[in-house]
């Protein structure tokens, strides 16, 4: 068959993976290059930049020092021009992103948890009781000071440069699929402005949307006009049959094939879909974890709790966003304490809820959590109780799959500024990720879009079991 | 360490094996090819360093030798790929070699750096292929379409055998959604007259610009505004004026030459011509506000790759590692788009520039320095060197001189246009004859009123005396209240209101309240039904007819608390006045209630709630309390006068201040005011148009200067008088008249100014600038730079213009184009297959005078074009010798772009509105336009094109074709499909319904077993259809089948 046509190369997915194509190409284990510890992600991404001080990576020395400028401390060196050098400015002279002087103490406490006893903010004490399971990575900086940075996060490449594929389409690129009813890569929550994963990959390899909502899920997923099933049924029939006496006058005609593999696909998925979205079957003590009996906890918690589901039935990343708006909630340039202590509350209960649910059904070790955010907070206070956007340091935490728990990998410095030990750019988060899928970055690349080193990142080796 | 000591290791390590110029070839060539060559190749060869062949690596640099035969310990080469010190280490950039390579290369050397035989040099760059002009090959003297002459040569050669040509009716149907982007009716299907005539038919119908301006607008990344709010932040608001040249242009048939000269420099070239600056929207279109390198980088790279098909953004940070285009290159390409700006300039009759606007270009800053960014950073120019504009130097040999361009008045100074100058007199004078008229009523009512009686205050400040008021309610006072109605209970230390109803049961206050008050009441909801809301009415009139008011409301589906008002007995809800707030039934809330002027802020249970400005305010009405549908229970009130040093929150509601009738001697003020503003304008006008001669327009100056002054003074006067109570604002006014006499005397003595109305919107430079900041007359000159790079652009000279061009049209003929990477003519595109055929249409073209419809003509009339595009009964040789049809043995099926996707649905179901141009319409799926005019911009796409494929915004030299489960569902599941499909059944006229139903949608008629097929389903839904009792089953299965066949391969397929 005629395989070679450019049609094949962007049609092998829309998060719908290999599902028609890329399995006749590649198997149904993809192109997997080495034996995979995970064969899920769950990405939970939170909007605006969360304060990394006031959640995995506290710095007391914030309250000791509080009220005083950065350079009447011992501190003062970590306004050194040279260090500030990394970043690129999208929005020329804007009032945010800037450096915020005045030290701002810790405006909520912490504590050690678990065996391991790394300190998370009293903000997120559920995760905090999982964090024995977490690999929490202290060490993140990125270059961008404005909420590009979420573009940069996802596809490693900084708002100014092309877009390029996010981790997610690269996933979805690299794997083959479990399940054929399903999507591959799947989104849910408030997504940033750039809609896009796939980009040069084509947008077979954007997220699938997906509502919470068992009557509408996704876009198409019902008939939107007076059409009985059983019509419906009658007309995929006619549809498939017609084209496949078609395929006499088309012998070698790859692209009939691939149309009548995705009528049935889309038929068998537009059944799919909405049960696993229906929660009937789940038990109350499961909702109960997901934060399903409180108001604030419960959307982010269904959300999860359908990623849960997706995982089981084979759906290879599942993102999730939590926080609307343009620039997203988390961005407390103002009011931190107040907005940081309401959004956590939302996210932290089935957070641990997942985790905890996964690992009962023996599903963590095979799914990979992640946990992050475009860029952390200023140590220093913007207005008089917000903080601005901080690319040099922040943190970010892995679960599952592979990853170690208990571990808290690299540092900042005493207030948070740079990192320390161990500093990571964004994509060494793809780096790993796609390891303990199996994959290797290096080998993933299109011809006539040339990806750079810095596209790959680097494994982080100490994080992996 | 040193490097010598991790050499010596290497080398002891190493296992002699023996090496030969073979595993130079497959283990040392590629590496250095993609890693060295570009520094040290053909393109560039820094240090006098080659190493694209072994015996240029033998020979080595300028001034050393790199290699020492059998002495890997002592080869530079090795030493430099070992190192990582920044300043030694080759690679510079990027990762350091492979161990395995490094090792490679160790061995290579050690034994003797053995040369291959007759190894070649890489080629110079300046031989590449594209950078040739192309030249026409013999076409022999066969007769016949030379594209069929060419390409039958190459298949002669390879002994492959064309097919026949597809049936007519499917050859018709792929010409009319290849021209015009929609389907032929039946009747078109048959057609019998000769080809060329039905291809002239549809070249020259109007829907064929259509089509093909979807196609520029991917190439030339058309994209509406986006921002925040109105706040422009890419693009430009009203950029569908260049979409609508485009497709004017192409239905013109316009040269290609002149259209690029128009979207690069038409504000050059055509100062005075609004239909010919609206292309310079392939510029404007860049415009991004918060940063001017992305914007400029933007144009560069997509002038190069969709003109020129050259990646010249490759050479921003660095020389471009493949081509010969260096970063000076990069950076006198940007000196060329340096100066130039964006702005709105007026369209007839709009004064407003958010109705409509026409986005061009122009030089702005003429005198604007560009330097080299090192290594592409903006942070880091090089400002030792100024940069002058050029193109790049690779051909640079044809390039025409920059000269600047004087540019009309009518381009520098839009107020001296005639529309303008119209548009602003008319409404001016509409001004003045709406203020006589107002006037004439203010008279006609002084004659008829009683005798004047004192005019009550309305916004002074006031200075009455302090009022306060408190009850706990501890029992019935009728001193304080009037009580109405039979629910009111006094007990328990509150009045409770027992009755819910709709009826005027209030307690209404005695005592008058001051203007400007502070209430704070504590009570709770203790019931009712729907609404059930409690009221705090203020400034009640003795007829209920005026109130100013506040209640919460415990309604369940929107609980709230709203400021509202009656005026003439009708009550209005401001949807600003609102604020959702979960009222309970059952708890005790505490309103505060501050009132100053118009302004009222309210807060709840100490939580501030919400500013309102009120239209007007009537002092003297009385306050309320009550419930409406609600019982209520009231336990304390206070009210007391409002400090006047409390702050208030402003609001943001810009409530007008409903206008009392003014007295006749303000409007009289008005009227002068109004008419001093008309002469302002003549003169202003007149002096506008004066531009260019100098005496002229110093002495028009002087009047409008003068006239300036007057009209300024003239408002000054009236709102003295308009204003008299408010004393901020007759400061203000003094201020303004005394400015106003000031510059009047100027003027009298021959030194007034005047500023040029504001005729035009520039986009702001960053955020950070102010509109008001940029002047309202522009340069009258241009640098003319962009002038000389369109001349360069479509010179016959220019290998690349007239190539890349046939090759984007060829692809969306055939499906594929004829050099694979359309927006790359570089090194890296290697000599296409079909090499002559490409030279030979791109002078072909030219010498058509760049005629796109002499193109498409003679790619239509072709018989490649009408081959069929089944392999049914192919040739086996011809099939196994070349599966991908690189020769053109046959058609390529494509899939419909997303566009002719839906365009041909409405189409089909005949409910296409085919109204051209105009403004860009929101996506959706009751829309009826052709789906060129939906906005398309990144935040808005249509949904249902988004399943095809729609174009990216950002680059989109080629569409994907993917083939995913979504678009299944979305003709499947989709309103649009469902719809179009039961429109399409009924419109169908004849007995057999699906040979019918074939021929209009698949443009073929059925074979019996489809026949059977359809037929057999058509029972089906019908006896489904009669079965579940739905009305007109017969109906219901033709849309069965319809939609049915809509989802069939072969609609969205172009065969």
């Amino acid at each position: 068959m005629d395989m070679n046509r450019r049609l094949f190369l962007g049609s092998t997915g829309l998060g719908f993976g290999s599902l028609a194509l890329s399995s006749m190409l590649r198997g149904a284990e993809g192109v997997s290059q080495f034996a995979p510890k995970a064969k899920s992600v769950i990405w939970l991404f939170m909007r605006g930049g969360v304060s990394h001080m006031e959640s995995f990576d506290p710095k007391p020395m914030l309250n000791k020092f509080a009220g005083q400028s950065i350079n009447n401390t011992r501190f003062k060196y970590v306004q050194d021009p040279a260090r500030l050098k990394k970043v690129r400015v999208v929005v020329v002279n804007d009032a945010n992103g800037q450096q915020r002087n005045k030290i701002y103490p810790l405006q909520i406490g912490y504590k050690k948890y678990g065996q391991s006893g790394i300190e998370v903010s009293d903000w997120f004490p559920h995760i905090g009781s999982c964090v024995d399971d977490i690999s929490v990575i202290r060490s993140m900086w990125t270059t961008d000071d404005n909420h590009g940075a979420q573009v940069q996060f996802h596809s490693g490449r900084h708002m100014l440069d092309p877009r390029v594929p996010t981790i997610g389409a690269w996933v979805n690129y690299g794997l083959g699929t479990l399940n054929e009813n399903l999507p591959q890569f799947i989104g849910m929550g408030p997504r940033y402005f750039d809609r896009s994963d796939g980009h040069y990959l084509g947008p077979a390899y954007d997220e699938v949307r997906l509502k919470i909502d068992p009557n509408n899920p996704l876009d198409y997923a019902k008939p939107e006009g007076d059409i009985t099933g059983e019509e419906q049924r009658l007309g995929f029939g006619l549809v498939n049959r017609l084209n496949r006496l078609n395929q006499k006058n088309y012998p070698n005609d790859a692209a009939l094939e691939a149309r009548i593999k995705s009528y049935e696909l889309a038929y068998r998925m537009q059944t799919s879909v909405p049960g696993v979205v229906n929660f009937d079957t789940e038990t109350d003590v499961t909702k109960k974890l997901y934060g399903f009996d409180q108001k604030e906890t419960k959307p982010f918690g269904q959300q999860l709790l359908a990623a849960r589901r997706f995982v089981e039935r084979g759906v290879r990343f599942i993102q999730i966003m939590h926080g609307s708006g343009a620039a997203g909630a988390w961005d407390q340039h103002s009011n931190l304490k107040a907005k940081h202590s309401e959004l956590a509350m939302q996210v932290d209960r089935p957070i641990a809820g997942l985790l905890k649910d996964l690992k009962s059904r023996g599903l963590l070790d095979e799914t990979l959590v992640v946990f992050a955010t475009e860029f952390g907070r200023t140590p220093g206070s913007q207005g008089s109780n917000g903080r601005d956007h901080h690319p040099y340091g922040f943190s970010v935490w892995l679960a599952g799959g592979g990853i170690r728990g208990g571990v808290a990998h690299g540092t900042t410095d005493e207030i948070g500024f740079h990192t320390e030990e161990h500093p990571h750019y964004v994509t060494d988060v793809h780096a790993t990720l796609l390891h303990q899928l199996g994959l290797e970055a290096e080998r993933m690349e299109v011809p006539g879009h040339k990806r750079l080193e810095a596209d790959f990142g680097h494994i982080i080796k100490d994080i992996i079991v | 360490m040193n490097r010598w000591l991790i050499i010596s290791i290497y080398c002891w390590v190493g296992v002699a094996v023996s090496v030969d110029a073979a595993d130079y070839l497959s283990d040392i060539k590629p590496v250095l090819k993609a890693r060295c060559y570009a520094c040290h190749g053909a393109l560039k060869q820094k240090a006098g360093l080659r190493l694209d062949t072994a015996a240029a690596i033998r020979k080595g640099a300028k001034t050393d030798v790199v290699v020492v035969p059998g002495k890997p310990a002592e080869s530079e080469l090795l030493a430099r790929v070992l190192s990582n010190a920044p300043e030694e280490r080759m690679p510079p950039e990027g990762s350091l070699l492979k161990p395995q390579e490094v090792e490679a290369i160790r061995k290579w050397i050690g034994a003797g750096a053995p040369a291959p035989e007759h190894e070649e040099a890489e080629a110079d760059p300046r031989d590449h292929w594209a950078f040739q002009v192309p030249v026409k090959v013999p076409l022999g003297k066969g007769a016949g379409n030379p594209i069929d002459i060419l390409l039958e040569k190459n298949r002669v050669a390879r002994s492959l055998k064309t097919q026949p040509l597809a049936e007519r009716s499917i050859l018709i149907r792929r010409l009319y959604l290849d021209l015009i982007g929609l389907p032929p009716t039946r009747a078109q299907l048959n057609d019998q007259r000769p080809w060329n005539e039905i291809v002239d038919e549809l070249l020259k119908n109007p829907q064929h610009g259509e089509r093909w301006a979807r196609h520029w607008m991917d190439i030339w990344r058309y994209t509406d505004w986006y921002g925040l709010g109105k706040q422009l932040r890419n693009s430009q608001k009203h950029i569908w004026h260049w979409r609508d040249w485009i497709v004017e242009s192409l239905n013109d048939d316009k040269g290609y030459n002149r259209m690029i000269q128009e979207m690069i420099a038409a504000d050059e070239l055509a100062p005075e011509d609004p239909e010919a600056l609206r292309a310079t929207g392939f510029l404007a279109r860049n415009y991004y506000l918060f940063n001017r390198t992305t914007w400029l980088d933007a144009t560069i790279e997509h002038t190069g790759k969709a003109l020129l098909g050259l990646t010249l953004n490759c050479a921003k940070c660095h020389d471009h590692k493949y081509d010969p285009i260096s970063s000076v290159d990069y950076y006198r390409l940007r000196a060329i788009f340096e100066p130039h700006q964006v702005r709105l300039d007026p369209v007839p009759g709009v004064m407003d520039f958010e109705k409509d606007g026409l986005p061009r270009v122009f030089d702005n800053h003429l005198d604007i320095k560009t330097y080299l960014h090192q290594r592409g950073d903006p942070k880091n120019p090089d400002k030792d060197r100024e940069i002058t504009p050029a193109v790049p130097a690779i051909l640079a040999h044809f390039a025409p001189e920059i000269k600047p361009v004087q540019l009309p008045v009518y381009a520098y100074a839009p107020a001296a246009r005639d529309h303008v100058q119209t548009t602003h007199l008319a409404s001016a004078r509409a001004a003045v004859e709406a203020t006589q008229k107002e006037l004439a009523e203010a008279r006609k009512k002084a004659a008829n009123a009683p005798k004047a009686q004192p005019k009550p205050k309305s916004s002074a400040p006031e200075p009455a005396p302090q009022f306060a008021f408190h009850d706990d309610f501890g029992k019935r006072n009728d001193e304080l209240w009037e009580v109405i109605g039979r629910g009111w209970k006094f007990e328990k230390g509150a009045a409770h209101q027992t009755a819910a109803t709709r009826d005027a049961e209030r307690l209404a206050l005695r005592q008058k309240l001051p203007r400007d008050f502070e209430m704070t009441c504590r009570y709770t909801h203790t019931g009712g039904s729907l609404y059930r809301s409690v009221t705090f009415r203020f400034d009640v009139t003795a007829d209920r007819k005026y109130v100013n008011y506040v209640y919460t409301s415990a309604h369940a589906p929107g609980p709230k608390l709203h400021v509202a008002y009656t005026r003439d007995g009708a009550s209005t809800y401001p949807p600003d006045g609102l604020v959702a707030q979960p009222i309970k039934i059952g708890t005790p809330y505490t309103l505060r209630l501050a009132v100053r002027g118009r302004l009222v802020n309210v807060w709840l249970n100490d939580k501030f709630q919400i500013a309102y400005t009120l239209p007007d305010r009537k002092p003297g009405g009385h306050l309320e309390l009550s419930g409406f549908d609600a019982t209520v229970a009231f336990d304390d009130i206070q009210i007391k006068s409002l400090p006047a040093d409390l702050k208030l929150t402003e609001s943001k509601n810009a409530a007008p201040e409903l206008k009392p009738v003014g007295s006749v001697e303000t409007i009289e003020a008005k009227l002068d005011a109004a008419k001093m503003k008309v002469a302002s304008l003549e003169a202003m006008f007149a002096a506008e148009k004066a531009r260019g001669d100098e005496t002229a327009f110093q002495k028009a100056s002087q009047l409008a200067a003068r006239r300036a002054a007057e009209a300024s003074k003239a408002v000054g006067e009236y709102e003295l008088k308009a204003f008299a109570t408010d004393g901020k604002k007759v400061k203000a006014a003094r201020a303004k008249i005394a400015n106003a006499e000031k510059l009047f005397a100027a003027a009298k003595q021959g030194k007034g100014t005047f500023t040029p109305l504001r005729a035009a919107k520039k986009s702001l430079e960053t955020p950070a600038h102010k509109e008001s900041q940029y002047p309202t007359v522009y340069p009258a000159t241009s640098t003319g730079r962009r002038t000389a790079l369109a001349r360069w652009i479509i010179s016959p000279k220019n290998p690349l213009t007239a190539r890349v061009a046939v090759n984007h049209v060829w692809l969306r003929h055939f499906g594929e184009p004829l050099v694979g990477s359309v927006d790359d003519f570089g090194l890296r595109a290697k000599r296409p297959v079909q090499a002559e055929l490409l030279d030979y249409l791109a002078l072909d073209f030219m010498e058509s005078g760049w005629s796109f419809r002499h193109l498409h003509r003679l790619i239509t009339t072709s018989r490649a074009y009408r081959l069929s595009s089944s392999t049914v009964k192919t040739d086996s040789r011809t099939l196994t010798a070349d599966p991908n049809n690189f020769y053109y043995w046959r058609m390529n099926t494509r899939r419909m772009e997303a566009q002719v996707v839906r365009d041909s649905l409405l189409q089909l179901a005949g409910v296409l509105d085919t109204q051209m141009g105009g403004p860009s319409v929101n996506p959706g799926d009751a829309v009826r336009r052709r789906s060129l005019y939906f906005k398309h911009s990144r935040d808005q796409q249509d949904k249902f094109l988004k399943m095809f494929n729609d174009a990216d915004h950002l680059q989109c030299y080629r569409r994907t074709e993917s083939i995913v489960p979504q678009q299944a569902l979305a003709l499947v599941n989709g309103q649009l499909a469902i719809e179009m499909s039961d429109l399409i059944a009924k419109r169908m006229e004849g007995d057999d319904f699906v040979e019918l139903s074939f021929e209009l949608l698949l443009g073929r008629k059925p074979e019996s077993t489809e026949r059977q097929a359809c037929l057999k389903a058509l029972d089906e839904l019908k006896a489904i259809a009669k079965q579940g009792g739905k009305a007109n089953p017969d109906q219901r299965a033709r849309r069965g089948l319809v939609h049915a066949l809509l989802n069939h391969n072969d609609f969205v397929s172009i065969r």
